[in-house]
């Protein structure tokens, strides 16, 4: 029990243009941990090889020991942009087919989230904002019991107290032993929050460093971060 | 209970430090309980690794004690309390001073400035 994500010598092709190259990234159980890089960087792609929905990749991905893809399912959760539910459809419709699809679905958590997020079960998903539709995805994220969180640019558009609320549920909801990988392009309200921050560049995991070496260096984590851009705008 | 962060200082010293004027100050009193870490974690927008640090920190200088499955409480070492007090007071003095001496105050005329501006306070 040390690692919860271990990823070595990770390259990823799409249409033959490289994407990632030589990723090598550890990271141990009870982290919160941010996962930032320009857009386009490759943090989405990164994380759905991770998650195994993105395949025909060379080097090794294991999630709490588990390496091959349907093993690491059974260890995570990742956010789900629900574009395969029409939008004619209610919440308790999409919680069903979550209950349908993952064993470890908690139905009375995902209430409880559904009720903290000020969501209605009721709702269809064409009636919510941008950010109460962020907040479903969070909830359905984090109704599940797992492993490993993996939040895709959860923050997205969303406003300021959703954003808030969001931060506070993966507080709450997070298990004690989980670990919460959120990619994100700007770092500004999650940095409080954050146990360690990965940085992806041009392909490559450029800096793995803990939240508080970095401030120890006196630094803020957004100016650490904008560090590695300049001259580049 | 709310604090904003600097977010050029590990958050953990600045919990640390926040908690530490608590109990100086008296707003947290001898034998009181704490928060529960998560509580603390999500009053404060902070992540519970955080917290525990501040928390292990200050058990560590005695400022808190643990009771197994109880959970944190304030120390009842008044010695310790006074203590924290005192090192709390000299903290604010010493910045006091230095930013009088960036107002080219020296320290031979800081008392008889002090002494004046209490007596105009009072008048």
């Amino acid at each position: 029990m040390s690692d919860v994500l271990k990823i070595a010598g990770l390259s990823y092709r799409m249409n033959r243009k490289e994407i990632l190259a030589d990723v090598d990234l550890e990271v141990a159980y009870g982290k919160i941990v941010a996962l930032v890089g320009a857009n386009g960087a490759g943090k989405t792609t990164l994380m759905r090889v991770i998650a195994g929905v993105a395949k025909n990749y060379q080097g090794t991905v294991t999630v709490a020991g588990e390496s091959s893809e349907a093993g690491r399912k059974a260890h995570l959760s990742m956010t789900d942009n629900l574009s395969a539910f029409a939008d004619g459809r209610r919440i308790r419709e999409v919680k069903s087919f979550y209950e349908d699809v993952f064993a470890d679905f908690d139905s009375q958590q995902f209430d409880q989230l559904l009720e903290f997020m000020n969501l209605n079960a009721e709702d269809k998903l064409s009636s919510l904002s941008k950010g109460m539709r962020e907040k479903l995805i969070i909830a359905l994220a984090f109704a599940r019991k797992t492993d490993l969180y993996l939040l895709d640019e959860p923050f997205n558009g969303v406003d300021a107290m959703s954003r808030k609320k969001i931060i506070k549920s993966l507080l709450l909801w997070k298990p004690d032993e989980a670990t919460i990988i959120i990619s994100d392009h700007v770092l500004d309200e999650i940095a409080p929050v954050l146990d360690e921050v990965v940085l992806l560049k041009d392909k490559h995991i450029i800096k793995h460093k803990s939240a508080d070496e970095i401030r120890e260096g006196h630094a803020s984590i957004e100016e650490w971060y904008e560090s590695f851009y300049e001259g580049e705008e | 209970m709310s604090m904003e962060f600097k977010d050029n200082i590990p958050i953990y010293l600045q919990i640390q430090d926040y908690l530490f004027r608590q109990i100086a100050t008296g707003k947290m009193r001898p034998g009181d309980k704490l928060p529960s870490v998560r509580a603390l974690a999500v009053e404060l927008t902070v992540n519970v690794n955080t917290v525990q640090r501040a928390l292990r920190e200050l058990s560590d200088k005695g400022y808190i004690y643990t009771k197994r499955g109880e959970g944190n409480f304030v120390t009842d070492n008044e010695d310790l309390i006074a203590d924290s007090q005192e090192r709390l007071v000299n903290r604010e003095l010493a910045e006091f001073v230095v930013r009088m001496k960036e107002l080219g105050i020296g320290e031979d005329q800081l008392v008889a400035v002090l002494e004046r501006y209490l007596q105009e306070q009072i008048s």
